[in-house]
Parts: C-alpha cells; sequence; structure tokens
C-alpha cells in the first residue's frame, strides 16, 4: 500500500468505484500510520496471514485427529493445548472442540457478532455473520440446517453452542465410512469448513479412490 | 425490553443466504486492521463490540463489514487517536486519489 | 504452563452439574448474556475459568477483578415456546458468574 498520493490503492478491478465505508477505512488506516500507532506491512501480513495460512489450518488438525485417536482425546480436553502441542499457535483464541456421534449433532454461532476461531478457519463465511442465521440457528437448527442441504436422522440431537463470551468452538465431523486408510491429506479435502462449524457433514466420494472434496 | 440491537438470537426471521459471497478485498484489508489493532491491545474486542452496539438502530441498516468500519471509527474517535476533523480531511485526500 | 482454555477459579460458586437459572435483568450497556436465556435454567457443563469482565472491558476498563465464566447446557424445550425436535436437543454457551443463580 503506498503512500504516494498519485498511486490509486490496489483493488479488484471489478468491484466499481469504491464505497463511503470503503474509502472511510483506508482513511483511518493511513491516519493511524501516519500517527505511527501502525505499520502498512503489519497491515498486510495480517491479510496475508488471513489469506494463506489460518484457513488451512482447521481441516488438518480435524483431519489429523481423525487419524490419531490420542491427539482427538487431547483435542476434546483441551483444544487450545493440543493445537499448541501440535505446533499451532492459535493466539488469542480459545478454543473448544465438540464432537459429533451418532447420537449428536453439533452447530455454531455467535448469536451476538459473530465470534469465530478466526486463527483456526480464516474468516467466517457471510452467511455465518448474517442476521437470519444469528437470530434463527438458535430457535430451529433443524430448519436452518436443511436450508444448507443438511437433514439429520430423528433419533439424532442437535447441540447449538452460541459462543457469546471468551471461548471459541469447532465441530469434529465423524469421519466416515470408505476413508480407511486414507491419508491425512486425503482427510481434510473432505473436512470442508462448512463441516466444522456444523451446517455440513463430510462425505466420502462414491468412488474412494480419489477424494474429490472440495474445501468450503 | 431490548436495548441491544445485537441481542438477536431467537428472533424469528426469513431465509438464510447460504452461499459464501467471501470479502472484497478492503474488507480483507478492514478486517486486518482490526486485528492489527485487538492483537496488541491498542483497541480491544469488547469495545469494539460494544462501539457496534452503540450504533442502535443503525445496526440493522448497516452491512457488516459497513457496520465495523463504522464502529472503529467511532471508537477511535472516542479514545482519541484521531478528530473528527482528522478523519474527514482525510477521507476527501483518499477519495481525491479515485478520482482526482 | 500450557497454553489453556482454562485459568483456574479456585473462588467459584458453582461446579459442574449444579443447577442455576440466569438472572432477569436488562441493565443498559455492553453484556454477554442473550435475552433468549433470561430467566431459564440450565446446568454447568465446565468451568471455564477466570476471565477479566467483559462488560468493563468494553469501556476501557481492565475488567478486573476476573469473574469466572461457564459454560451453561439448557434444555431447548426449556427455551422455546414450541421448541420443535426432540427432548434430547440443547443449547450450549457461557455465561459469566453474576449472572447466574442457583435454581
Amino acid at each position: 500500500m503506498s503512500h504516494d498520493p498519485h498511486h490509486a490503492h490496489p483493488r479488484d478491478a471489478e468491484e466499481g468505484p469504491p464505497g463511503e465505508h470503503e474509502i472511510m477505512s483506508r482513511a483511518m488506516q493511513e491516519l493511524l500510520e501516519e500517527k505511527g500507532i501502525l505499520t502498512a506491512e503489519q497491515v498486510r501480513r495480517r491479510m496475508e496471514l488471513f489469506e494463506q495460512e489460518y484457513p488451512q489450518r482447521g481441516s488438518r488438525v480435524i483431519a489429523h485427529a481423525w487419524a490419531d485417536p490420542a491427539f482427538k482425546k487431547r483435542l476434546l480436553e483441551d483444544a487450545k493445548a493440543a493445537c499448541a502441542e501440535w505446533g499451532l499457535d492459535l493466539e488469542a483464541d480459545r478454543l473448544i472442540a465438540v464432537e459429533n456421534t451418532p447420537q449428536v449433532h453439533n452447530v455454531i454461532v455467535c448469536t451476538l457478532c459473530s465470534c469465530y476461531p478466526r486463527a483456526l478457519l480464516g474468516m467466517p463465511p457471510t452467511w455465518y455473520k448474517s442476521e437470519n442465521y444469528r437470530r434463527r440457528v438458535v430457535r430451529e437448527p433443524r430448519a436452518v440446517l436443511k436450508e444448507f442441504g443438511t437433514i439429520l436422522a430423528q433419533d439424532v440431537s442437535i447441540r447449538v453452542h452460541d459462543s457469546n463470551a471468551d471461548m471459541r468452538y469447532v465441530v469434529v465431523p465423524m469421519r466416515p465410512d470408505g476413508t480407511e486408510g486414507w491419508s491425512e491429506e486425503e482427510l481434510a479435502s473432505i473436512l470442508t469448513r462448512d463441516t466444522l462449524v456444523g451446517v455440513a457433514i463430510p462425505r466420502a466420494p462414491r468412488d474412494a479412490d480419489q477424494p474429490t472434496g472440495r474445501a468450503a | 425490553m431490548n436495548r441491544n440491537p445485537a441481542d438477536i438470537g431467537g428472533e424469528h426471521a426469513g431465509p438464510i443466504d447460504t452461499v459464501d459471497h467471501g470479502l472484497k478485498f478492503w474488507e480483507k484489508q478492514a478486517n486486518a486492521l482490526r486485528n492489527t489493532l485487538t492483537s496488541q491491545k491498542i483497541v480491544r474486542l469488547d469495545e469494539l463490540r460494544r462501539a457496534a452496539e452503540d450504533l442502535g438502530e443503525r445496526y440493522y441498516r448497516l452491512a457488516y463489514f459497513e457496520r465495523t468500519t463504522e464502529a472503529m471509527r467511532n471508537l477511535l474517535v472516542e479514545k482519541g487517536f484521531f478528530t473528527r476533523k482528522e478523519l474527514e480531511e482525510k477521507i476527501q485526500a483518499v477519495r481525491k486519489r479515485y478520482d482526482p | 504452563m500450557t497454553p489453556s482454555a482454562y485459568t483456574p477459579a479456585p473462588q467459584r460458586r458453582f461446579n459442574v452439574g449444579d443447577l442455576v437459572r440466569v438472572k432477569r435483568s436488562d441493565p443498559p450497556g455492553h453484556r454477554r448474556t442473550p435475552s433468549y436465556v433470561k430467566g431459564k435454567e440450565g446446568t454447568i457443563e465446565r468451568v471455564c475459568g477466570s476471565f477479566p469482565n467483559p462488560e468493563e472491558l468494553a469501556y476501557g476498563f481492565d475488567g478486573e477483578p476476573k469473574r469466572v465464566l461457564y459454560r451453561v447446557r439448557f434444555r431447548q424445550k426449556e427455551v422455546w415456546d414450541k421448541y420443535e425436535g426432540p427432548d434430547g436437543d440443547w443449547i450450549e454457551m457461557e455465561i459469566y458468574e453474576h449472572w447466574l443463580e442457583r435454581a
């Protein structure tokens, strides 16, 4: 981000002219830089972390939990400590991992704002931050899951976790049949972001030779 | 009585747009700005949440990053990092770069 | 010290399994207790530990002394009128100690 006044800021060409809030945000950042509160490099570095580093972590951690039952046990007891031992610093996020079983399905929300384990999953999806998700998933989780194409058997209980204070949550889905012998990389490929928030369930593809799950 | 516009859990509402529309470049940068400030405890996440709630009715009229940007602005002015006037001047300067 | 989510709370009032009720109170200012559980009874699912009070942090204070935070589990059928789902459906969230009373 150059401070040359004649150099326009980097933007995506398709976005159209900058709106009021975009300009406001850039102006605030520049003022803070000028006042020595932060540097453009610090902000740029954070953008990089959110773009390249954080979004990959969740599926890797949960894939490792699927592959290593002892790690999974530690993850369920104290997720932040288990991640730290594994070499993952979750910074400020205090993580609780909740496990799906044949009897229990978990889904995460922050009704009061958009708390989300960003250092593990990256930026929350727009639907997670949306008012309608925040309003409805606590009261009618089955109807909401259905909107995501996820239908649970009636004998499965749902637990909704409202991450309204200091904890952050990640779902440990059930490992599907047909993934026996898969590498952690292959397992991670079906652990989409939506499965880690609880609105989707990981699927092993029908032809089990090549995993084709796409990252959300 | 529900004073807090963010306290919406359980309200009846329409369908959810289940597609993830992602973030525009400026939103990614705004998020990184927020994260830089909170990780260094220059502002606290709790203060930002409260500043968003202080928007009152306006909370519902703004999209997510518009809301967080206005909350950030109000908080930074409140805490004395810059004045509204300084920000306005900087906004004009930034605007000129896009539309000289 | 392992970077755990848990900080000890030896002075705490409640323990896992205790029946508690969320206070019916609607004070002004920043609160992290959602309205939908006010007045409802639940069970302590875990003691999260002690944290600076977010109600104070929100206004630039240091939030000390720390307050004990619990995860509380509620039956959905007890939270909502006409909840559509089985009895085993729960909702869980974190509630600060000063919002709880013994049920």
